[in-house]
């Protein structure tokens, strides 16, 4: 297989392609790809890592024009997957000489600007979870609080978030505007105002709800088709729009 | 090529009364406690939230109902780790876990919870009771990102993704720490009076292992090399349920919802080995029985065995387990409803670390160390599921207590020290970087942790352990003529993995060596050619120190207690 690596030594924007011929097994991911490119063939390739296991949310990607983390994905599966994504621009420009049957396209998350290679700044991603303050009170108390079963259910796939910002890197509101905050805030706002054990939920709801968060959503929903975790949070947002 | 300006030689070092290496569960509860008080901050080589804890899955351990006690989850930890953990030290453990988990519910953690509203809890491997509290099978992912938001709701400082290149002495104290950002290639020097080693564990010294990439215990070698001893080094977890191929970690939680371990035969064999807990024993001796059973030719493909869950049914799993489904159809192409997971045991957790006490007090006056990177020891020979998030939690609260106190007389420290270390560091990575003609670091690394996992593994024997520091002192040669190829500044990873093997192959050594010395057989530690446990001469700890000669072994004593040692039968 061969993979077409988006290149930026500088930062800023991608400066060119190299083309790399990767060994692949059965069971291989793009993170095992790219290593074996770091490896033997290219020292110089930068890329982030961590837990390879799809948990810790550092590798994601855009792989053959769809937001991916690298490690969850199969080389050879990555020709029969679609997400089936609105269009915008990072998606559909495809660079001069890519051979789609055969070659994978490997390039830095969208929205987000490029510092090298496949390497993003998540300053702005990290900073709404900041500005949106999103963090419980701290209680003092002996005693653990309760929650039934059903009431967790309520907040139970959006605490699945592993913060990867492929939600952001999906979303054509946020290639547009520099302000959104895009879904993964949202989401993780809604998460604490439904939370049944949250004793001041309008604060989550209102911080989210300013100028630059959920009014700028359009529902377009890659988000929810991109998200490896089923977060969905087009489906929070929609709810804290009304 | 690293080539740095007047303005980088020149850099102005940063200051901080408290620096902590390590953006963890153990590194954010220190910082956690400093941070109303004095000024701290976080050095990590990735963002918090991408830090191994994250990938904890199974949960955390507190004695919470009535019907149980702190006193039965010591004993369960004493006799879990064969006697080999400090007492005194596991009392703090367990009598503080119920305040650490009932902290981070307050905190937010979506604990899973029982039909009356109450934080759940499982049955795990080697307790008496079922104490594990969890929160489905992402127990680490969700009290990291709730510990994290209380650091930022605090405002604490990161450093993200600067690598900690060496621990700064001044005599007999910790005057600082120098580091790498990765972003840029600068190397910058750090004064602080108190150092934090909260750096994690180091299982990447093995070739199979859960833990991520990046655990490569920089923090234990970089203590090794200021002359702070390592402690019970040749004590490594293998999880006895790793996926086959990616080593991905299968929960013992899938035992503890009923999983049956099958072999090749399709015969249920943990009968044969522990008639009592069968798929519920401690771990190593589930490891134990694996092994076993592949080296007796009653494994699939001579490598692994199977872990069947599809008697439990669709919604049991994707109610209990839907993360370990999850990782079974993304990382083999098998859902667990429908046929049962191919396993093997890989290396998990690291029991032994920096020695200190229960405090965190190093032997060096201002360097303390918590968490995986520790050994206080709470683990001992043996590591109980549950009790390691609980450690760093625990503890991350006891020490930063501890340099809260040590700050109060603490003077302030040399900044020429640690701008002349900074220095030094500058020029060791610029030689590192201009070779252009050398050893592969892909090759050196293969090798190394290849051999770790051959010679150093579930069963050991005396004639492995030499073969294995026989490659260890290759890979050393090696290393001296290592080239990187053609190098950056800015974001080099090469480079970093490059220090990272660096720092293995001190560990590997440590470990090695341990094994060689201890000729007994003691929890993790499974002696070939010494099948029984040797109180007399092994009840104690081993300290790891690093001389010209290369790591040098001796021992001190255990701290006991309560619990009188006795056999270890489950
Ligand atoms: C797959 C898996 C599942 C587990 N499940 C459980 C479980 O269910 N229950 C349980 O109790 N335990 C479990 N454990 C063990 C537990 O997760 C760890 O022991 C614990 O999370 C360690 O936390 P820590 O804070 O000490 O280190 P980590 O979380 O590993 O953090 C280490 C930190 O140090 C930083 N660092 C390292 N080197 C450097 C350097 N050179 N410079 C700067 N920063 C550096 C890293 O960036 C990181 O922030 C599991 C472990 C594994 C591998
Ligand atoms: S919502 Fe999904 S896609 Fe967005 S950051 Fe969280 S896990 Fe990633
Ligand atoms: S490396 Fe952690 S999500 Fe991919």
């Amino acid at each position: 297989m061969l993979f077409r690596v988006a290149r930026s030594r500088e930062g800023g924007k991608i400066t060119h392609y190299d083309l790399y011929k990767i060994q692949e097994k059965k069971g291989m991911t793009i993170l095992d790809g790219l290593f074996q490119i770091q490896d033997r063939m290219d020292p110089s390739l930068a890329f982030r890592y961590s837990c390879r296991g799809a948990v810790c949310g550092s590798c994601a990607m855009l792989i053959d024009k769809e937001p991916r983390l690298a490690c969850r994905t199969q080389i050879l599966a990555v020709k029969d997957e679609a997400l089936k994504l609105k269009p915008f621009p990072p998606l559909t420009d495809a660079p001069p000489g890519w051979d789609k049957k055969t070659e994978i396209l490997i390039e830095p998350l969208p929205n987000l600007p490029i510092l090298k290679d496949l390497v993003v700044d998540m300053t702005k991603f990290y900073k709404s979870l900041e500005d949106l303050k999103l963090w419980m009170e701290p209680l003092e108390s002996k005693h653990p609080r309760l929650q039934s079963p059903d009431e967790r259910e309520v907040i139970r796939r959006y605490v699945n978030c592993i913060m990867c910002a492929i939600c952001y890197g999906s979303c054509p509101v946020n290639f547009e505007n520099e302000e959104y905050v895009g879904p993964a805030a949202l989401a993780k706002a809604f998460r604490f105002e439904q939370d049944s054990r949250t004793t001041d939920p309008e604060r989550y709801g209102e911080a989210a709800r300013k100028s630059n968060g959920a009014p700028l959503c359009d529902l377009v929903m890659n988000c929810v088709k991109a998200c490896p975790k089923g977060v969905a949070p087009g489906g929070a947002i929609r709810k804290l729009k009304q | 090529m690293y080539i740095y300006s007047e303005e980088e030689k020149n850099r102005v070092i940063y200051d901080h009364d408290a620096l902590i290496i390590g953006a963890g569960l153990s590194g954010l509860r220190v910082a956690i406690e400093l941070a109303q008080k004095h000024d701290v901050a976080i050095l990590t080589k990735v963002q918090a939230l991408r830090s191994h804890s994250v990938a904890a899955q199974g949960g955390i351990n507190a004695a919470l109902r009535e019907d149980d006690s702190w006193e039965m989850h010591a004993f369960d930890t004493v006799k879990g780790s064969d006697y080999l953990a400090d007492q005194d030290a596991v009392e703090i453990l367990t009598q503080e876990a119920p305040r650490a988990v009932i902290e981070n519910e307050l905190w937010g953690t979506a604990f899973s919870r029982t039909p009356t509203g109450n934080i759940a809890q499982r049955p795990f491997g080697g307790a008496g009771y079922p104490r594990t509290c969890y929160a489905a099978d992402r127990t680490g992912h969700n009290l990291l990102h709730t510990t994290f938001e209380q650091a930022m709701r605090l405002g604490i400082k990161f450093y993200d993704e600067f690598f900690a290149t060496s621990l700064v002495r001044d005599d007999n104290r910790i005057v600082g720490v120098t580091a790498l950002e990765i972003s840029s290639g600068a190397v910058h020097g750090f004064t602080a009076k108190a150092v934090v080693v909260a750096t994690g564990g180091f299982g990447r010294v093995y070739a199979r292992s859960t833990n991520a990439l990046i655990n490569t215990g920089d923090g234990c070698a970089l203590a090794l090399r200021v002359g702070v001893p390592l402690k019970d080094m040749e004590f490594v977890q293998f999880h006895p349920t790793t996926l086959y191929g990616s080593s991905i970690l299968i929960t013992e939680g899938a035992r503890g919802e009923g999983g049956h371990l099958l072999n090749a035969k399709g015969k249920r064999f943990m009968g044969k080995y522990a008639p009592d807990k069968m798929e519920l024993a401690p771990r190593d001796i589930v490891a134990r029985a694996i092994r076993t059973e592949v080296l007796e030719g009653r494994g699939f493909e001579g490598r692994y065995v199977h872990l069947d869950l599809t008697h439990l049914g669709k919604d049991r799993i994707m109610e209990r387990l839907p993360g370990i489904r999850e990782i079974c159809v993304h990382f083999a192409g098998i859902d667990p409803i429908d046929e049962p997971i191919p396993v093997l045991p890989g290396q998990h957790y690291s029991m032994g670390g920096i020695d200190c006490d229960k405090y965190g007090n190093t032997t060096l006056p201002g360097l303390f160390a918590v968490g995986e990177a520790a050994c206080m020891s709470v683990h001992g020979a043996n590591r109980l599921g549950g009790n390691s998030l609980l450690e760093t939690l625990v503890f991350g609260r006891v020490v930063g207590q501890k340099v809260i106190e040590y700050l109060g007389s603490a003077k302030s420290p040399s900044k020429q020290v640690v701008d002349d270390e900074a220095y030094r560091i500058r020029e060791k990575l610029q030689t590192m970087t201009i070779k252009e003609q050398g050893e592969s670091l892909h090759e050196l690394r293969t090798k190394l942790t290849e051999a770790m996992d051959d010679y150093v593994g579930v069963f050991r024997n005396a004639n492995d352990i030499k073969k294995a520091l026989k490659v260890i002192r290759e890979v050393r040669i090696g290393f001296e003529n290592l080239a990187l190829g053609e190098m950056d500044q800015r974001f080099n990873y090469s480079l970093i993995r490059a220090l990272e093997l660096e720092n293995m192959i001190d560990l590997a050594e440590s470990i090695a060596q341990g094994a060689l010395m201890r000729k007994e057989s003691r929890g993790a530690h499974w002696r070939v050619d010494y099948p029984n446990r040797n109180d007399e001469k092994f009840l104690k700890h081993s300290l790891a120190t690093l001389t010209p000669e290369g790591i040098k072994i001796s021992y001190k004593d255990v701290n006991l207690g309560r619990f009188e040692v006795k056999e270890r039968m489950y």
